[in-house]
């Protein structure tokens, strides 16, 4: 069972309260009790809990006017009823207001047993649902790792070796050789698969946002945090943790990580108590990690944490034998996905292919494949598909007056960026009004 | 160290108690003791529920003089129960020094048949040994052949093995030598 919720028992009388509590102290589960809805509502609102046993029948507040309150303000909050025998009526209205289920006062042990079965079904479902929610935006399409190259075949070997342990990973390569596809892989064959695969650009995201996404926070941590929020830290519980771009982080951020690592345990932000964390870590870098401790970016100690075992991903031009291979998958993938019946790439552009040396690696690659099936009108790709790949011819200026230097200069970059106004005035460093100012001025135009 | 005390609430066969005991001598490796009677609990009597309350009973149980013993188990022949629940077969606080143990429905099969006297005895045994395996602070185990898991009926705890997982046997060992 889910030793990790948390549970308020919440009943005005006192022999009640300490019953449930005994039970489930010897079930390893943390309680906590509440004599009144009030009482109930002040502990909500200061810690937080994943389950609450409510009793109906209480002075002041009763259980079906506080179910409507906890629902309302904590709607994730698994309330089950309790009620005696002869109220069946309101156990029904309750489950109609959100309760998950309710028990008739007194009950047998092995009910309370199948009431927590439900429950803690119910709560994985739930935590299961904002995982997908939140990430639904964020999922790319997931393919194999392709590679038949010395290289790429060392990494499937390391990968399942690597797999089997706990260990944390160190992923580290050029942008775009699928850094994220291999913690995947990581994560797919670990005994961690049937749990959440979590990924976080840690260098998409300023520190403050960061933490709260990783550690959770509770109801008015800070400005705008109107309800409790576990962190991914939580909800990744038993799965994998990949932190691409792990070199952006603070040091601060490096200093909490560090301490979940050895700890395990965490705490939201605004609270106190502590919750146990299970995951294992991949991270990812594109950065000299080593390099970034001599320069005191990143902390030492941390970066001996998270390096146990590293795996070097190589760039595409250091396997090149392996683009005939992804350039044949890409070329399907794009053309069953926009429905263009291109199937073949001719010698010529597979040797211009081979050739270019990728310094966006397979992602420039796939990038290339796709915009040339979306633009190409034959069935088979042709060295002109891919023109964009060539070096453009670079202007140099009739005579040497600055005037010339600058016109031809801009024109260069404007043609380099495909005439993207906010790409060539952020090469130029200037801003897109200006540029727009100096290609009237020099009379330039895109070529057609 | 000291023993582990067993003790019966009015009149219990005596093979029940020294059933009890061996099973704890031989699991636990540790001195167990049958002592004089206690007197019935008529006290925790519930003529609403026409049973006994387990709280109730354990309250008057910790309050007695047992300090000769490292922790007691009292066995009595009552149905006991707890106010949120129909019946327990035993009760114990988490890390407490007593603990109980009905007799009641261990007699007969879930069909209604009587139960073995072998049979009997070994369930006696294991919600002893369960309950003081609380005693010693184990919570409810998830592993399945662990006699710390937790049985919801007679069905549950007849499929319990008489033994503790790995895990729960370095628990338990380690509760034994805090004493």
């Amino acid at each position: 069972m889910d030793k990790k919720i948390t549970i308020m028992i919440v009943d005005d009388e006192p022999i009640v309260r300490e019953s449930f509590l005994h039970w489930f102290e010897r079930l390893g589960y943390r309680v906590e009790t509440a004599a009144s809805g009030i009482e109930a509502l002040e502990k909500l609102k200061q810690f937080g809990f994943d389950l609450l046993f409510v009793d109906i029948k209480m002075p002041g507040m009763n259980g079906i006017e506080l179910l409507g309150k906890v629902k309302e303000e904590y709607p994730d909050t698994i309330v089950v009823i309790i009620t005696a025998y002869g109220s069946i009526d309101t156990a029904v209205e309750a489950m109609k207001k959100g309760a998950a289920d309710y028990l008739l006062k007194p009950f047998k042990p092995e009910q309370l047993s199948l009431v927590m079965e439900k429950v803690l079904n119910q709560k994985k479902l739930i935590t299961e649902y904002q995982y997908l929610k939140g990430r639904l935006d964020k999922i790319s399409r997931f393919e194999n790792i392709i590679g038949q190259s010395k290289a790429m075949q060392t990494i499937f070997s390391l990968i399942q070796e690597v797999a089997q342990s706990d260990s944390s990973v160190l992923i580290v390569g050029e942008t775009g050789t699928g850094k994220e596809l291999i913690a995947k892989a990581v994560h797919a064959k670990s005994r961690r698969a049937q749990h959440p695969f979590i990924a976080i650009n840690c260098g998409a995201l300023p520190d403050s946002l960061l933490e709260s996404e990783l550690f959770g926070y509770q109801k008015g941590a800070f400005t705008g945090a109107t309800h409790p929020r576990k962190g991914f830290l939580e909800i990744v519980s038993g799965g994998t943790l990949f932190l691409d771009e792990i070199g952006e982080t603070s040091p601060k951020m490096q200093v909490d990580l560090l301490r979940v690592l050895q700890e395990k345990k965490i705490t939201r932000l605004g609270d106190r108590s502590l919750i146990d964390v299970d995951f294992r870590l991949i991270s990812a870098t594109r950065r000299d990690l080593e390099e970034e401790i001599q320069k005191g970016n990143f902390r030492e100690d941390f970066f001996y944490r998270i390096h146990v075992i590293t795996i070097a991903v190589p760039g595409l031009r250091d396997r090149k034998d392996d683009i005939p291979l992804l350039v044949e998958h890409f070329v399907e993938k794009y053309s069953h996905e926009t429905t263009k019946k291109v199937d073949q790439v001719s010698r010529d552009a597979m040797a211009l292919l081979q050739d270019y040396d990728w310094p966006g690696n397979v992602r420039e690659l796939e990038n290339a494949i796709e915009r040339a099936v979306v633009l190409s009108k034959a069935r088979t790709l042709q060295k002109e598909d891919f023109s964009f790949l060539c070096s453009p011819v670079v202007r140099t200026a009739g005579s040497r007056s600055l005037r010339d230097m600058e016109k031809t200069h801009i024109e260069n970059v404007l043609d380099e960026c495909d005439w993207n106004i906010t790409r060539a005035a952020g090469i130029l460093k200037v801003n897109r009004v200006s540029l727009h100012k100096m290609i009237k001025r020099y009379g330039l135009q895109r070529p057609l | 160290m000291k023993p582990i005390g067993v003790v019966s609430f009015g009149e219990i066969d005596g093979m029940v108690l020294k059933a009890i005991a061996a099973h704890i001598l031989g699991y636990l490796r540790i001195d167990t003791e049958i002592f004089s009677p206690l007197g019935y609990p008529g006290y925790a009597y519930d003529p609403r529920r026409l049973q006994y309350d387990a709280g109730a009973i354990l309250k008057a149980f910790e309050s007695l003089p047992v300090q000769n013993y490292a922790k007691v188990i009292g066995i009595l022949d009552a149905d006991l129960f707890v106010p949120i629940l129909t019946y327990v077969f035993g009760e114990a606080r988490q890390g407490g020094k007593c603990a109980v143990v009905s007799l009641h429905r261990l007699k007969n099969n879930p069909d209604g048949s009587k139960a073995s006297a072998p049979l009997f005895l070994e369930r006696a045994a294991k919600v002893a040994l369960h309950e003081l395996g609380h005693l010693f602070n184990l919570t409810h185990c998830e592993d399945e052949r662990c006699l710390m898991h937790f049985s919801g009926g007679i069905r549950d705890l007849d499929t319990l093995p008489p033994y503790f997982c790995r895990y729960c046997s370095v628990y338990l060992h380690d509760g034994l030598a805090l004493l």
